[in-house]
């Protein structure tokens, strides 16, 4: 041992504390970064007693994936829920007041008061304009859910391609991890970065991970299609102009694989593409169903001719559409019948007498003013069962009016259903990201005590140094 | 080593979440406060939410209901009214042909009294209520008795065609002096009946219609709720108001005026029984109505029952929930800014 070998010795330790207290600033600075994930300057002994520093990252990979898949959920929940928001108002109004189901019971109730003196116009005009708000109700309906699932569509459309740039920002991140592991540099930048656009992906798509060699990481959906592997996968997605009832939009391809909805949904696209293609296309059928229903509630009968629409009229008219089938988009094309509605200059006692297809659905035969049968028999078949298209997702057989109020309640416990499974998801994704930041996150009392640490090691080596200097010197005095 | 490492971040954000979801849950614990109702009853009841819906819905149709019974009502009293009147007029009208009968009474006087009876029953039967004739049946918009007074009417040109065919010579003819009892008897018999009490009525007399107003006075109840013009009662009544009204102003000789008076007097009768069975009817009928209003009265309070059942909560409950809400937010916000104080650089020189 020499004293030139204790001064280098002193000289190591001030450079390995000057690279710590770097170390220690930066996990200051980045205390309040959620993607970043605190280094630690791990101080090793090699034999001549020198010593090396090596970098290393916090990390948990269990928890950051399960931060991952609870991100997943609560972003295609929130976006679902959300949407469903906007159905619920947009479509059924506030607290259900504008719904298909309170206007036909305001229909009814027109119709009650209109029998009880069916000579009375002014009554006849109210009754009518009920059946306006019936129809009203049904027509914006149907466009507004028309305009939910091309909005739904438009955005999936951006995601897909936001998700596109956030692939390729993972190729740039996972390109510079690899090349600096196979170099031997700190990657921990490059390795914050690639979570930081891992968790932006995992909100569009659920992601799971494979580690390989060199740091490289491989991804994949949850139902296995390869998102990414040393190249981004294309994802690809073809917006449709205009989404008529009944048909549902385009797929989003990844890799050329299909991406399936999944149930709950996960991940942004599946919430878009649920709200698009089973919540809204649902929603359309019952107000279709609930549209032929009037239809056939209103429809004037005759002992010589075939049934045909009344008050409520379609383009199919004077046939009436077929009993117990769904017919898409019939609420966005159901009518007052001119012969009927004033407002379309027709005569609003064809109401009451029956005839609006011609004499011989005339049912006042004596026409007396007072005659009320037919508008007491229209509205006893408003709460008369009949049958429906089972594949709306509500009783098929039950009366029109148990009909539309079923519709709200399947809406009802489908938006429950998404509310419930959007808290539990977020307290996951909060849970997940608090238990993730302890694990990985700064503590910054525990940065500054390590910083006192340094601070009186740095005091000693370069006391040290001072000591070497002045025994240096006095060596060379006696020398000289 | 570390025992349990605890990020800055986690500690500064640990009540944020917590925070947000307390002050979410206050908002809609103040909206129950305030209107007692479940802040989103979508949310609260899911497939439930149907049965509100539909019970409110039904609340209201029960009350549209109320309302138009309160119409019917109006039509029945009326009616009512009008029947008591009528009775009332073939009482007098009784009173003054009996007298006739006994001879004890002029016959003018039962004229007079007949063309009275005759006027007051076609002004009653022509009563109109909000624009609508009470005795048309459904025919509401045409009045339903043709005045016989007027000379020009079709009643009383078919009276004297019958008059003419039966006996071969109008009533002021000198000839009709002679009409026996037996011949007035068959007249009344074979002419007068079929004009009154047979097609003839609705052809000459009345334009009411057979067929009466159906109202709707339950969810699942309709009835009849108006009487006609062509009741028996009325077409007695007329007959022998018109009859004698015309007949005693004629050249018909006193034997034949006496025989017509024994008939009316007998018709009157009938009619005012028939009258008295218009009358109970039109109660029974009242009575239905009113019934059926009160049902539907207690059935919207027993819907509303349910409907505060479903969406209700309790105001004691929701009003404490509130209050603890509050006082969570504070001790949230007292503990915030404590940690916020809580660093090691303050206390490093």
């Amino acid at each position: 041992m020499s004293l030139s070998s204790a001064l280098n010795i002193a000289q190591s330790s001030i450079r390995n504390v000057g690279r710590q207290t770097s170390v220690v600033s930066r996990n200051v600075l980045e205390a309040n970064n959620t993607d970043y994930s605190r280094r630690t300057a791990v101080v090793t002994s090699t034999a001549p007693g020198a010593r090396v520093l090596e970098i290393q990252r916090a990390t948990n990979d269990q928890l950051f994936r399960q931060n991952l898949g609870a991100l997943s959920q609560w972003s295609g929940q929130s976006t679902l829920f959300s949407g469903m928001e906007l159905l619920s108002v947009s479509v059924n109004g506030a607290d259900n007041t504008g719904s298909p189901a309170t206007a036909i019971g305001r229909l009814q109730e027109a119709m009650q008061i209109y029998s009880a003196a069916p000579s009375n116009q002014n009554l006849a005009e109210s009754a009518l304009d009920a059946a306006r708000q019936v129809v009203r109700a049904l027509n914006d309906g149907t466009v507004a859910i028309q305009s939910i699932r091309t909005d739904s569509d438009q955005q999936i459309a951006s995601a897909v391609s936001e998700l596109n740039n956030l692939l390729a920002d993972f190729k740039n991140s996972n390109d510079l991890v690899i090349q600096g592991t196979r170099a031997g540099r700190d990657v921990s930048d490059h390795l914050d970065q690639r979570d930081a656009t891992l968790k932006k992906i995992a909100e569009y798509v659920p992601v799971s991970t494979l580690s390989r060699a060199d740091n490289d990481m491989v991804l994949m959906t949850s139902d296995g299609t390869m998102l990414f592997e040393s190249v981004p996968r294309s994802v690809t997605f073809t917006a449709s102009s205009a989404l008529g009832a009944g048909t549902s939009g385009n797929a989003v391809y990844i890799d050329g694989v299909a991406v399936k909805g999944g149930n709950p949904a996960s991940g942004k696209l599946a919430g878009l593409t649920q709200l698009r293609d089973t919540v809204a296309t649902t929603m359309q059928s019952q107000l279709d169903e609930i549209s032929r229903g009037l239809i056939q509630a209103f429809a004037e009968t005759s002992t010589s001719q075939p049934d045909a629409p009344g008050l409520f009229t379609w383009p199919g008219a004077p046939a009436m559409p077929a009993a117990g089938t769904l017919v898409n988009g019939l609420a966005g094309t159901i009518r007052l019948n001119p012969a009927i509605d004033t407002a379309q200059g027709g005569n609003a006692n064809l109401l009451r007498d029956g005839g609006a297809n011609g004499a011989a659905y005339v049912a006042n035969a004596t026409g007396g003013s007072s005659y009320a049968d037919l508008l007491i028999a229209y509205s006893d078949r408003l709460d008369a069962p009949t049958t429906f298209d089972p594949a709306t997702g509500i009783d098929p057989t039950s009366s029109l009016s148990d009909y539309s109020t079923n519709a709200i309640g399947w809406f009802e416990a489908t938006r429950q259903a998404a509310s419930s499974a959007l808290q539990a998801s977020e307290a996951l994704a909060i849970r997940s990201a608090e238990a993730l930041s302890n694990e990985t996150g700064v503590n910054v009392d525990m940065e500054m005590s390590l910083l006192l640490d340094l601070e009186h090691s740095y005091e000693a080596s370069a006391r040290l140094l001072s000591v070497i200097d002045e025994m240096l010197a006095s060596l060379l005095a006696a020398v000289r | 080593m570390k025992a349990s490492f605890v990020s800055t971040t986690a500690v500064s954000q640990a009540l944020r979440y917590s925070m947000q979801r307390t002050q979410s849950s206050l908002v809609s614990a103040q909206k129950e406060v305030a209107t007692g109702k479940v802040a989103d009853a979508g949310l609260a009841l899911g497939a439930q939410a149907s049965q509100v819906i539909s019970f409110s819905r039904d609340i209201d149709r029960l009350n549209g209901i109320v309302d138009s019974n309160a119409l019917v009502s109006s039509r029945l009293s009326a009616t009512q009214l009008a029947l008591g009147k009528l009775s009332a007029t073939a009482q007098d009208f009784l009173a003054t042909l009996t007298a006739s009968a006994s001879g004890d009474a002029e016959g003018s006087l039962a004229r007079a009294s007949a063309a009275t009876a005759l006027e007051q029953l076609t002004s009653i039967l022509n009563t109109s209520q909000n624009g609508e004739y009470l005795f048309a049946g459904v025919n509401t918009d045409v009045k339903p008795l043709n005045a016989f007074s007027d000379p020009a009417s079709a009643s009383k040109a078919s009276f004297d065609a019958a008059f003419l065919t039966h006996f071969g010579f109008a009533q002021n003819d000198p000839a009709a002096a002679s009409i026996t009892a037996p011949q007035m008897d068959a007249f009344i018999t074979a002419a007068l009946e079929p004009q009154f009490l047979g097609a003839g009525w609705q052809a000459d007399w009345s334009n009411a219609t057979d067929q009466k107003i159906v109202s709707r006075i339950a969810l699942n109840e309709t009835t009849e709720t108006s009487v006609g013009a062509n009741a028996p009662g009325m077409r007695k009544l007329a007959m022998a108001a018109a009859s004698i009204s015309d007949l005693l102003n004629s050249n018909v000789g006193v034997a034949g005026q006496k025989q017509l008076i024994e008939r009316a007097v007998s018709m009157v009768g009938e009619a005012i029984a028939s009258l008295a069975d218009l009358q109970s009817q039109t109660g029974i009928v009242e009575k239905r109505v009113a019934d059926a209003s009160e049902r539907i009265a207690m059935q919207a309070s027993v819907f509303e029952k349910h409907v505060l059942t479903l969406e209700g909560v309790d105001p004691y409950e929701a009003s404490t929930r509130v209050a603890d809400l509050l006082s969570s937010i504070e001790t949230s916000y007292a503990l915030t800014a404590r940690i916020q104080q809580l660093s090691l650089l303050r206390f490093l020189g």
